[in-house]
């Protein structure tokens, strides 16, 4: 009876322990469980974060970029005074860009040859005229013109990126360029903007240059041309009958 | 909301300038002042005292170098952070900037997440 008692007991000591094993088997599955959940809204808080990080990075860049096409526009369009517009186009291209040697083309009345108006990092006297649409034995880099007077005939910019981050010769303008830009007036090619080589610490274009690029071709001659225009009419500013005329013409 | 801090400017291309007072501007409760080349920041900095100073090293009149050379003599500003921004983008060009006692370099063309990262850094700026 003793022994049936004490077997009665042991089985009542071991179906409690086995009971608790369970219960404590089944928190450790609801534990893992609460953790893989906080492991998952983890890694979805991380996404989401990395997005905005991302996203906040974009905007920035966006940013900066609009920041330098208004600055660049804002002091293009600041003056009348044809000598400082061609002091802001330089700078534009120096310190906005990053052009270590440019020239600004403009084409004569005739159409028949691009003449430097003004250039940075290069000399102004060994900057050839470029004849249009006929070769001349003249000039002297026929290969460096070519491409000057092709974005002149064809409005279509020319980029040459693998020329960046390889040394440039002691005399810029007889380097292939590694860009040139059409400068527009409407629908009219009116010259061309042609950079020659970049700082040194600058190896290739970024977003911002391009988008400065097109803000050029369609503002730089605008400017330039705005300001001759004033300078001849002897800086007299068009009152509000002119105006008034513009309105009656229709 | 009156400016925690004071940045001095001094750059003698208005287009550079602008450019740099729109980054800073990004920098919550710094108060921007403009110099266009080393002897009006020579001035500015006489007029008032300043957290960090960001100067170019090409311009007329005085140049960047010799502006920070005064600013390390000078008792209000001699610890004040300069950043030196130019174009020249050669060691030599940076170590002596360093040795005449700029704290930081930055080499144009600027970017402004740059301008606004080495500001904050120097300012002990964490966050927005």
């Amino acid at each position: 009876m003793v022994d049936i008692e004490e077997r009665n007991a042991q089985l009542r000591t071991q179906l409690k322990s086995n009971q608790a094993m369970r219960e404590l088997i089944n928190k450790i599955e609801h534990l893992e469980s609460e953790r893989d959940k906080l492991l998952t809204q983890v890694h979805e808080v991380e996404a989401v974060s990395s997005r905005f990080s991302n996203r906040y990075a974009e905007m920035e860049e966006e940013l900066s970029t609009l920041a330098n096409l208004y600055v660049a526009s804002y002091q293009l369009h600041s003056t009348l005074r044809p000598k400082l517009v061609l002091q802001h186009l330089r700078e534009l291209l120096a310190q906005l860009v990053g052009a270590r040697a440019h020239a600004f083309y403009v084409a004569n009345e005739a159409h028949t040859e691009l003449l430097p108006v003004t250039s940075d990092g290069v000399s102004h006297e060994r900057l050839p005229r470029i004849p249009l649409g006929a070769s001349s034995p003249d000039v002297k880099n026929q290969a460096v013109t070519a491409a000057v007077e092709r974005v002149y005939l064809t409005g279509i910019p020319h980029f040459n990126e693998e020329r960046l981050g390889k040394p440039s010769s002691p005399k810029p303008s007889d380097d292939a360029p590694v860009a040139c830009l059409p400068m527009r007036i409407d629908d009219s090619v009116v010259g061309v903007i042609v950079i020659y080589s970049l700082l040194e610490q600058k190896d290739h274009f970024v977003a911002v240059d391009y988008e400065l690029f097109k803000m050029l071709g369609a503002h730089a001659a605008t400017a330039l041309m705005g300001a001759l225009l004033f300078a001849n009419a002897e800086g007299k500013l068009p009152g509000f009958e002119a105006i008034q005329n513009l309105r009656a013409a229709g | 909301m009156s400016a925690e801090y004071s940045c001095l400017v001094v750059e003698d291309s208005p287009m550079m300038r602008q450019l740099l007072v729109f980054a800073l501007s990004r920098v919550k409760n710094l108060k921007v002042v403009e110099a266009d080349d080393g002897v009006d920041g020579l001035r500015k900095l006489a007029a008032g005292k300043f957290d960090i100073i960001l100067t170019d090293i090409n311009m007329p009149i005085m140049d960047g170098l010799k502006l920070v050379k005064r600013i390390r003599i000078d008792p209000v500003h001699k610890d004040t952070p300069v950043i030196i921004i130019t174009t020249e983008g050669s060691v030599e060009d940076r170590k002596r900037a360093i040795e005449l006692g700029a704290n930081a370099y930055i080499t144009k063309p600027i970017q402004a997440p740059q301008v606004i990262a080495k500001v904050k850094e120097l300012l002990k700026i964490t966050g927005g």
